[in-house]
C-alpha cells in the first residue's frame, strides 16, 4: 500500500522567487498542498509610530516609504486626506497631473508584478520584455516628477512641478509605442500554451471565497468583484472610469487583468493629456485640525488612511490599511490550498502581487 | 505546442527584432539632467536662514556649516534622500538639484514657511527659560534677565505676571531653541509649510 | 603570481553571483536592484548573475534598515556564503537608517555593526547605474589573489 507522507515545507524568508522576506509554511500530502500559513515580521519598522507628531512635509516622505513600489499612491492618499481635513481645494490642472503620475506609477507596478509572475513560472523572455518596457514607463515618470521611485510629487494644494511643454507633447507618442509593444506581450501571454499550462486553473479563488476573504484590487477583480476605489475619486469620475473584471478566478485571470488595466491606464493618461486644463498647479493652503478616513486605489487594491491632526497640521494619530494584508491572507488560506504541485505555490503567491513592505510597515 | 512555436517564430522573425539583436548596443548609462540628484551649490551666498534644515525630512541629511567667511549647506550622503525640499525652500537659491530651480523660476512656484508658537498653559511654569534662550529676543532686548521679564515691546515673547505672553509670533524664525530649553516641554513650535504659486502668465502653457 | 591564480582572477571577475537580502526596507531599493536585470542596464553582460541563493553567491546585497526580525538571521545568511565574499549595502537605510532611524521605530542601523560591509551605495533609492558601479568596483579588489592572501 502506498504511504502518503505529510511534509511541512517552509518557503522563504530568502527565496529566489520572493523579492521580500516572507515565510510560507506549506503542509503537503505528497505534492498536493493541504494547508498553508504565512509568517510575517521580517520588515516591521514601526512607520506609524514615527509619523506621530510630525507635520506633512515629513510624514509625506514616510508615507511614500511605506511601500517603494507604489509610492505615488501613498503620497496621493495621504495628501488628499490632509486636504480633506483642511478644506484645501486643488487646482484642476494639478488634479489631472496627479492622475497622470498615479497612472504611470500603476503601470510600472503592474508591469513589475507581471514580470515577477513570468519570472516565477520561468518564462524569462516575456519577463525581460516587460521589465524593459517598464524602464520606458519609469523614464516617463522621471521626466514628469524628477525621480524614478520615490517621486515626492504631490503636496497639499497641488503638485511639485508642472509637466514641461516638451514632455506633454512627447508623452502621447511614447505611450503609443509602449502600447504597441504591450499589445504584443499581452498576446504572447494570452496565446502561450505553456503559460496556460502553468496558469489556467491554478490558484483558484472563487467569488464566494474572495468575498469571504475580503480581497481587494486586481485579485478581487480577477475573481469577478468589481471593487475599485477610483470610482469614488472626483477626477477619475470626470474621466469616466469604469473598473474591469474577469471571471476566470485563476492566476491567468489575475495576470491578464493587470494587462487589461495597463491599457486602461494608458487610455486614462491620454484622456488626461487631452483634457488637461490650463492654470496654476499649486493652490496653497495650510493644514488644519481634524480627522478623516480616506481611501484610494493602490495598484494592489484599496488603501486607507485614517488621520487625526492638530491645529497646526501635525499628525496626532494615523492608521494605515494597506491592500496586501487581505490579499496575502486570501492567498495562503484559499488560493494555495489544493495546488497540485509545490512549484505552483510560488507562482500563485506572486500572482496576487503581495507587497510585504506595505503589509508590515 | 505547435502554436507556441508559431508564437516564438512570429516574435523573432520581425525585422525590428533581428535588427535589434544584431545591432543594439547598451545605451550609454548616463544620469539624465532632469533627475533630482544630490543638491549642489549654485555659488550664491547663504544667509543662514536654515530653512533647508527645517524642511529636510531626513534626520541628519543637511547641515549649514562655516565655509570661509560665510555659511554653506553641507549634504551628508547616506542620509540625504534627494527629495529636493531644501532646494525649493531656500530663499536665496543656494542649492540646485535637477531642474527644480528651473521649474520654480518658470512657474513661479515656491514653498513658504510660517512659524506658530503653541504654549501649553497647564504645563508652563512661567520660568522664562524660553524667553532668555530665544535668539531673536536676545537681539531685540539684550538686557533680558533670567526671569524672562522685559519692558521692550519688540520681543517675541516675555513673562508678564507669571504667565508667558507671545507678542510677535511673526518674528519667530523657527529655530526651536525654546523647545530645547523648556524643562517641561510646554512650548512647541509648529513649522508650517505651504505650497504657493504666483498666478500663471498667459502663453506659458 | 602563478598562472593558475591569474586564470582564477580573470574568471572570478567575470562571474559574480549575487544574492540579495531585504532586512526591512521600503521596497524602493529592491525594485531598483530588479531594474538592474532589465535589458536597459543588463547586469548579466558584466557577468553578474542574480540568483538570490546565499550558498552559491559571491556578493551579498543588503537592503534595508535592519529590523529586529533579522537579529542573528542576517549573520547566519552571511556565514552561509562561501569565501571569498563581499557585502554591499544598497541605499540609505543600511548606512544611516534613512527616515526610519527615529525615536520610536524598531530599526537598528547601521548594518555595518552586524556584518562586514565592503561598499556602500548612498541614495534613496540609488539609480541602477549606481548599484552597477558599486558591484563593479568591489569585484576586482575583493576577489583578486584571494588564495595567496588567505593561505
Amino acid at each position: 500500500m502506498k504511504r502518503i507522507v505529510d511534509v511541512n515545507i517552509p518557503l522563504g524568508p530568502i527565496h529566489p522567487c520572493f523579492k521580500e522576506p516572507i515565510r510560507l509554511k506549506c503542509e503537503a500530502k505528497g505534492e498536493r498542498i493541504t494547508g498553508a500559513e504565512v509568517e510575517l515580521g521580517y520588515m516591521k519598522k514601526g512607520i506609524e509610530r514615527i509619523m506621530k507628531g510630525r507635520p506633512w512635509q515629513e510624514v509625506m516622505f514616510l508615507a511614500e516609504r511605506v511601500c517603494g513600489i507604489c509610492s505615488v499612491i501613498h503620497n496621493m492618499v495621504f495628501i488628499e486626506a490632509m486636504e480633506q481635513i483642511s478644506d484645501i481645494s486643488v487646482p484642476p490642472r494639478a488634479a489631472y497631473l496627479r492622475v497622470i503620475a498615479n497612472e504611470l506609477d500603476r503601470m510600472q507596478s503592474h508591469m513589475l508584478a507581471n514580470f515577477s509572475y513570468c519570472y516565477t513560472i520561468e518564462h524569462e523572455t516575456l519577463g525581460m520584455y516587460l521589465l524593459d518596457l517598464r524602464e520606458q514607463v519609469m523614464d516617463e515618470l522621471e521626466r514628469l516628477t524628477g525621480a524614478r521611485v520615490t517621486c515626492a510629487y504631490i503636496i497639499p494644494g497641488g503638485v511639485r512641478c508642472d509637466i514641461p511643454k516638451k514632455e506633454a507633447e512627447a508623452l502621447p507618442a511614447n505611450l503609443d509605442r509602449i502600447e504597441e509593444d504591450l499589445r504584443r506581450y499581452a498576446g504572447m501571454f494570452e496565446g502561450g500554451p505553456m503559460i496556460a499550462l502553468r496558469s489556467r486553473g491554478v490558484g483558484l479563488l472563487t467569488l464566494e471565497a474572495a468575498q469571504r476573504a475580503h480581497v481587494v484590487g486586481p485579485t478581487a477583480r480577477g475573481s469577478g468583484i468589481a471593487v475599485d476605489c477610483r470610482t469614488n475619486h472626483p477626477t477619475y469620475r470626470k474621466l469616466g472610469f469604469v473598473p474591469i473584471t474577469r471571471t476566470d478566478c485563476d492566476n491567468y485571470a489575475r495576470v491578464m487583468l493587470r494587462f487589461d488595466e495597463l491599457f486602461q491606464s494608458i487610455d486614462l493618461i491620454r484622456k488626461c493629456l487631452r483634457e488637461l486644463p490650463k492654470g496654476v498647479v499649486r493652490g496653497g493652503g495650510v493644514c488644519k485640525a481634524g480627522e478623516t478616513r480616506y481611501s484610494g486605489e493602490a495598484p494592489r487594491g484599496e488603501l486607507t488612511y485614517f488621520i487625526k491632526s492638530d491645529e497646526f497640521g501635525r499628525i496626532v494619530e494615523i492608521q494605515i490599511q494597506t491592500p496586501s494584508i487581505m490579499n496575502i491572507e486570501a492567498c495562503c488560506h484559499e488560493m494555495i490550498i489544493g495546488s497540485d504541485s509545490i512549484a505552483d505555490v510560488t507562482s500563485t503567491f506572486v500572482s496576487a502581487d503581495p507587497c510585504v513592505a506595505c503589509t508590515e510597515r | 505546442m505547435s502554436s507556441s512555436l508559431v508564437w516564438y517564430i512570429r516574435e523573432f522573425a520581425r525585422a525590428e527584432w533581428i535588427k535589434k539583436f544584431l545591432f543594439a548596443k547598451t545605451a550609454p548609462l548616463v544620469t539624465p539632467t532632469h533627475f533630482r540628484g544630490f543638491p549642489e551649490p549654485t555659488g550664491k551666498t547663504c544667509t543662514h536662514a536654515l530653512f533647508c534644515m527645517m524642511a529636510c525630512p531626513a534626520p541628519g541629511a543637511i547641515e549649514v556649516v562655516h565655509a570661509g567667511d560665510g555659511w554653506m549647506p553641507k549634504i551628508h550622503k547616506g542620509h540625504c534622500i534627494r527629495c529636493g525640499l531644501c532646494v525649493e525652500v531656500c530663499p536665496n537659491g543656494v542649492l540646485k538639484s535637477g531642474r527644480i530651480r528651473e521649474t520654480m523660476g518658470r512657474e513661479g512656484t515656491s514653498l513658504l514657511f510660517s512659524f506658530r508658537i503653541a504654549i501649553d498653559k497647564d504645563l508652563c511654569t512661567g520660568c522664562g527659560n524660553c524667553c532668555t534662550a530665544c535668539p531673536v529676543n536676545k537681539q531685540a532686548d539684550a538686557q533680558m534677565g533670567a526671569g524672562g521679564h522685559s519692558s521692550n515691546d519688540d520681543v517675541i515673547m516675555r513673562v508678564q505676571e507669571g504667565d508667558i505672553v507671545v507678542i510677535h509670533e511673526d518674528k519667530c524664525t523657527g529655530c526651536k531653541t525654546c523647545e530645547v530649553s523648556c524643562p517641561n516641554g510646554a512650548i512647541r513650535i509648529a513649522r508650517i509649510l505651504e505650497g504657493y504659486q504666483q498666478p500663471v502668465q498667459e502663453g506659458l502653457q | 603570481m602563478n598562472i593558475l591564480q591569474r586564470i582564477k582572477n580573470t574568471v572570478r571577475s567575470r562571474s559574480i553571483h549575487v544574492a540579495y537580502v531585504d532586512v526591512g526596507s521600503c521596497n524602493g531599493c529592491d525594485i531598483e536592484v530588479l531594474a538592474c536585470l532589465a535589458p536597459r542596464y543588463d547586469i548579466e553582460q558584466y557577468g553578474i548573475y542574480v540568483h538570490n541563493n546565499p550558498r552559491e553567491a559571491d556578493v551579498l546585497l543588503v537592503i534595508g534598515a535592519y529590523t529586529p526580525g533579522w537579529e542573528e538571521k542576517l549573520a547566519m545568511v552571511w556565514e552561509k556564503i562561501p569565501a571569498p565574499k563581499a557585502a554591499i549595502t544598497i541605499g540609505n537605510c543600511p548606512i544611516s537608517g534613512c527616515l526610519f532611524d527615529r525615536k520610536g521605530s524598531f530599526v537598528d542601523p547601521p548594518v555595518k555593526k552586524h556584518i562586514p560591509i565592503a561598499a556602500e551605495v548612498p541614495g534613496c533609492p540609488p539609480r541602477p547605474t549606481e548599484i552597477l558601479q558599486a558591484i563593479m568596483s568591489v569585484r576586482d579588489s575583493v576577489f583578486a589573489n584571494w588564495e595567496e592572501e588567505h593561505p
